[in-house]
């Protein structure tokens, strides 16, 4: 077990993690949608207030919820200095040589920062309050109707699971190559960005041998206990859409009409 | 060299609700050139105890003492080259072209000259039975065969602790008897080993001394023959044997290797 890291599920009970995956699938969707059609800062503030309130909910600690945002960090500072420095809206504030800072450059920065930081927080909502396989399972149903057309979406709802079970699990197996190697003198630290690259060719190796044996495995598993694709296959768990998903479908969809309409 | 942990706690993911405490303050000694046997449930605290040993995992509390000097001290480079630690299943780390190549990894690391490197292959390849193997590629090998090839890439290092992590795990009988004798053959040249294992029977034919966890303490530890005996029911076969005899005949003393059983039920015919 590592550093937690985006996308990453965060085992509590709360409201926001007992909703029905596909309620929160559509409800991610709906929001990501509504925040392209949100142009004012006032409506972006009312539905940035709202998904705070949303975090504290699902009991998440803002400072776990927050570390899931750092991976993006790096392109929202980007896109600000850009705007920043490179829109000439408005009235000058600042000039030093060729660079000028407008106040519209400002505004257009802090508002397309924090509309990406929303977009990521919906996702990393989204995942950190879904188990992976019951979002595999929802999108599986919300994929369904695609059926027919022979769209295989048991298949790719079956691949995503695995994909996503597998994650930490070669986490931990990098965590112990990495360990293995370092105890044989590698070092991942040193040296310059080229060299650095290269000291992980001990570890992306076997790496990526394990991961084709791991996948062969898995497939012999899998048909020795009869799988044979989707057809006609039940749930453990089946899903249950009730009122309260409704209401949260609805509530989503009520804050983003108002977010625009702001 | 003598290494020693001092009342070592290490907490795995702290902060979050992973958070386990996998060691809680474990004091133990590896001395000059003897085999120390861990053993110990799974889960009980043996591979992150292990990785504390040459520093892989730095305790949360407590220290790590080579010859009586911290640990956190000394270069990282010259920990690992002194404290070879061989992992669990150390064939899922080899990765290069050929098993020469691969073992060449660790000395080739310690900036050592070409024929040195060489030099140091193929004698840690033939400690292991393994010299035949150079030029083959690691991923063609059998499992005993991968087995060799990557310890000898630790032995390499020509380490002056060798920590095998569960080496014979899943392992055929022959290539664990070479091991076995390869660790017997280590502590004859000074080397000490720590050897961690879930086979009793193997660790009371090479271990001087066993430490017992449990649940991330250790919970005895004391020469094979003062272990086993304290607890039988948790010891290799031979000691259970000579247990159950020596209720009747305490003549037999504490045999703990199959060759000393044999000796002492020998010697309780003869009387």
């Amino acid at each position: 077990m590592t550093t937690r890291s985006l996308g990453q599920f965060y085992p509590v009970s709360s409201p926001v993690h007992a909703l029905d995956p596909r309620a929160k699938l559509l409800a991610t969707a709906v929001f990501v949608v509504g925040l392209f059609l949100i142009d004012s800062m006032v409506g972006l503030l009312f539905v940035a207030a709202a998904l705070v309130a949303l975090v504290a909910v699902s009991r998440i600690p803002a400072g776990t919820f927050l570390r899931l945002l750092r991976p993006v960090l790096f392109i929202v500072a980007l896109t600000v200095l850009f705007q920043v420095f490179f829109s000439r809206e408005g009235a000058t504030l600042f000039e030093w040589g060729f660079l000028e800072v407008h106040s519209g450059g400002l505004r257009l920065g802090f508002f397309l920062a924090l509309r990406i930081l929303l977009l990521v927080s919906s996702a990393g909502l989204l995942t950190a309050t879904t188990a992976p396989v019951a979002l595999a399972d929802g999108i599986e149903d919300l994929l369904s109707p695609l059926k027919k057309v022979r769209f295989p979406a048991h298949e790719v709802a079956m691949m995503m699971t695995i994909a996503l079970r597998f994650i930490p699990t070669l986490g931990e197996e990098a965590e112990k190559i990495k360990g293995a190697q370092a105890a044989r003198g590698a070092d991942f630290s040193e040296g310059g960005p080229i060299r650095r690259a290269r000291s992980f060719i001990p570890v992306l190796i076997p790496l990526t041998v394990g991961a084709f044996r791991r996948a062969d495995e898995l497939a012999d598993a899998m048909e020795s206990r009869g799988y044979r694709g989707g057809e006609g296959r039940t749930r453990y768990r089946e899903l249950r859409f009730r009122v309260s998903d409704a209401l949260a479908l609805a509530l989503t969809l009520f804050i983003l009409l108002v977010g625009i309409l702001l | 060299m003598k290494l020693e942990l001092r009342d070592v706690r290490y907490v795995y993911a702290p902060g979050t609700p992973f958070e386990v405490e996998a060691l809680k303050g474990v004091s133990v000694v590896v001395e000059q050139g003897e085999v120390l046997a861990i053993v110990g449930g799974t889960g009980s605290g043996k591979s992150t105890l292990v990785q504390h040993m040459n520093l892989l995992l730095v305790p949360t509390s407590g220290e790590v003492l080579v010859d009586g000097v911290d640990a956190t001290t000394l270069k990282k480079s010259e920990l690992r080259r002194r404290v070879g630690l061989v992992f669990q299943f150390p064939e899922s780390a080899l990765f290069a072209p050929t098993v020469e190549e691969d073992v060449a990894f660790a000395p080739r690391q310690l900036g050592l000259d070409e024929e040195e490197v060489r030099e140091r292959v193929l004698e840690s390849l033939r400690a292991l039975g393994a010299g035949d193997l150079a030029a083959r590629s690691p991923f063609g090998l059998s499992g005993g065969e991968k087995r060799r090839a990557a310890i000898a890439g630790v032995l390499a290092m020509r380490p002056e602790v060798l920590v095998l992590d569960e080496p014979t795990a899943g392992l055929d009988p022959a290539t664990r008897e070479d091991l076995l004798n390869l660790i017997l053959s280590l502590r004859e040249s000074g080397v000490s080993v720590v050897l961690v294992s879930h086979d009793l029977d193997e660790v009371a034919e090479v271990a001087d001394r066993v430490c017992a966890l449990h649940e991330g303490r250790v919970s005895t530890v004391g020469t094979a023959a003062e272990v086993f005996y304290g607890d039988p029911a948790l010891a290799p076969a031979t000691v259970r044997v000579a247990s159950l005899l020596r209720g009747s005949r305490p003549g037999m003393g504490n045999p703990v290797r199959s060759q000393e059983t044999l000796d002492a039920l020998r010697a309780l015919q003869g009387t």
